[in-house]
């Protein structure tokens, strides 16, 4: 099996406004990966290419293999930093929706899920907190068994106690073939789950290495290595 | 894939008009019973409020599926919602086939809906007697203007340009919206702007198939008998033409410039 992504030259503008310039990724099966960059460095941009709610301005950008496309959907589960789930749903019909369209949906997996966090799933979106909300989201898409996560952001509406169990979530519910892209600027929180890490600022991927590289070359943690690089 | 997004565009669109189509049918027998009880001096002012109260269950329906289909197509797909919809693992053409269909089962829906309210309201059996025989008679003048085979194709024609007319009315308005979300930060006012400028273009551009119809059909077109042969013929083309032109532009758009905000 081949890398799950790859990136060639992948170039985003904003008309005037470069998001992404030329950038080189391919990131590998099987790892935990964090994108970390400031705010409008460009995260969130790449994760949306992944997704295909935006078309590269030049480049290409292949998941398993293919353009971003129905087929690639199948295989990515994404979280975006919104909460994007009809707020007239109960939590339940969100479980019946993702069921309906994702195939790797696992049902049995969301409830008792639901049911550790004690979420009820006859309520309906509206009467949640944001934060209640966000777990909802983040249940039904770690609920896929899907080949790529496309995390944007997943713990920064969360309290910390819940945060942890996510985390746990996100490490424990993922086949060991599947690859996690967690987008973030919490660097510490998430530190130790992490196996690689993707530098992004001003749109240009400046460091892709593994965790243990950065720790034995650098002799400093992710969380420091990123307040020296991205140092205002 | 479609099937699935039809079942669950009706689900999200049922629990709304369902209870007003409910609203309907209880208005429209509480209007008929209290019509019947005929009330004579102050009481009438009953009969007067139950049937304002009807009128706005009516107007109720009509405005509320014609402005639902705005809304629903805007707030799922461009809205948050974009989010879960445009990474569903369908393609874009099929979440706005989904949406299309239903809207137009609802509008149609709404209007036969309305029609059935109204005859249960005001029908007794005086005045279908007298309705049958209006239609008898128009059905008569159909036939002696437009000859037998001529009257079959009018009334065809007519029913297939009300469906395409709703068609194609929904899809301008879905471009409008597709049209709309380019201008980022300014959504809704763009697609404003874009829906009264496409009007305006088609305005121009009516008038002068119109003007240019009237030179090549120079004596036919005056007579009202040329309409199944001319002027319904090439309506339906023109609906048509329109109408997928505008469906192609919104998926272009949904394709190679989604911006989801």
């Amino acid at each position: 099996m081949g890398a799950i992504l790859e990136c060639k030259s992948l170039t985003k503008h904003y008309s005037a406004l470069a998001a992404l310039s030329n950038v080189n990724l391919t990131l590998e099966r099987g790892r935990i990966i964090g994108l970390l960059g400031p705010n409008g460095s460009g995260k969130t941009t790449l994760i949306k290419l992944i997704n295909g709610l935006l078309v590269p301005t030049a480049g290409t950008l292949l998941i398993g293999g293919k353009e971003p496309g129905p087929e690639t959907k199948k295989i990515v589960s994404y979280l975006p930093e919104k909460t994007y789930l009809p707020d007239w749903m109960r939590v339940s019909d969100t479980i019946n929706f993702f069921q309906d369209f994702y195939e790797d949906f696992d049902q049995k997996r969301a409830y008792e899920m639901l049911d550790r966090l004690h979420l009820d799933p006859s309520k309906r979106l509206k009467t949640l907190s944001k934060g209640t909300k966000e777990k909802v989201q983040l249940i039904l898409v770690m609920s896929r068994n899907a080949d790529l996560y496309c995390l944007d952001e997943p713990i920064g509406g969360v309290d910390p106690a819940a945060r942890d169990y996510i985390l746990n979530t996100i490490i424990s519910n993922y086949n060991e073939n599947a690859t996690v892209i967690i987008s973030t600027h919490l660097i510490a929180d998430i530190e130790r789950v992490l196996d690689e890490v993707v530098f992004i600022k001003d749109g240009i991927v400046t460091l892709h290495a593994s965790v243990e590289d950065i720790r034995s070359r650098e002799g400093k943690s992710i969380d420091t290595l990123f307040r020296e690089v991205f140092r205002c | 894939m479609l099937s699935k997004l039809i079942k669950h565009e009706f689900k999200a669109t049922a629990r709304l008009l369902l209870p007003l189509y409910l609203l309907l049918a209880v208005m429209t027998i509480i209007d008929r019973i209290v019509l019947s009880l005929e009330f004579k001096g102050t009481l009438n002012v009953i009969t007067g409020l139950v049937t304002l109260a009807y009128v706005l269950s009516v107007i109720a329906i009509v405005v509320v599926s014609s402005v639902f289909v705005i809304t629903r197509f805007y707030k799922n797909l461009m809205s948050d919602e974009g989010y879960l919809m445009f990474t569903l693992p369908v393609k874009s053409h099929q979440l706005i086939n989904s949406k299309l269909l239903v809207s137009t089962v609802w509008s149609l829906a709404s209007m036969v809906g309305v029609m059935l309210s109204l005859l249960g309201v005001f029908a007794t059996p005086e005045r279908l007697k007298n309705f049958k025989d209006f239609i008898f008679i128009q059905m008569n003048d159909g036939r002696l203007i437009f000859g037998d085979m001529g009257f079959a194709l009018f009334l065809i024609e007519l029913c297939v340009l009300i469906l395409f007319g709703f068609i194609n009315n929904i899809l301008m308005i879905y471009v409008s919206i597709a049209i709309g979300q380019l201008f980022r930060g300014h959504k809704v006012l763009g697609s404003f702007v874009a829906y009264i400028a496409i009007n305006a273009v088609i305005q121009i551009f009516t008038s002068l198939l119109i003007v240019l119809a009237g030179l090549l059909f120079n004596k036919t077109f005056n007579e009202v008998s040329s309409l199944p042969h001319i002027i319904f013929p090439i309506s339906i083309l023109y609906t048509i033409i329109s109408s997928v032109l505008f469906y192609f532009f919104t998926d272009l758009i949904f394709r190679k410039k989604l911006n989801l905000e």
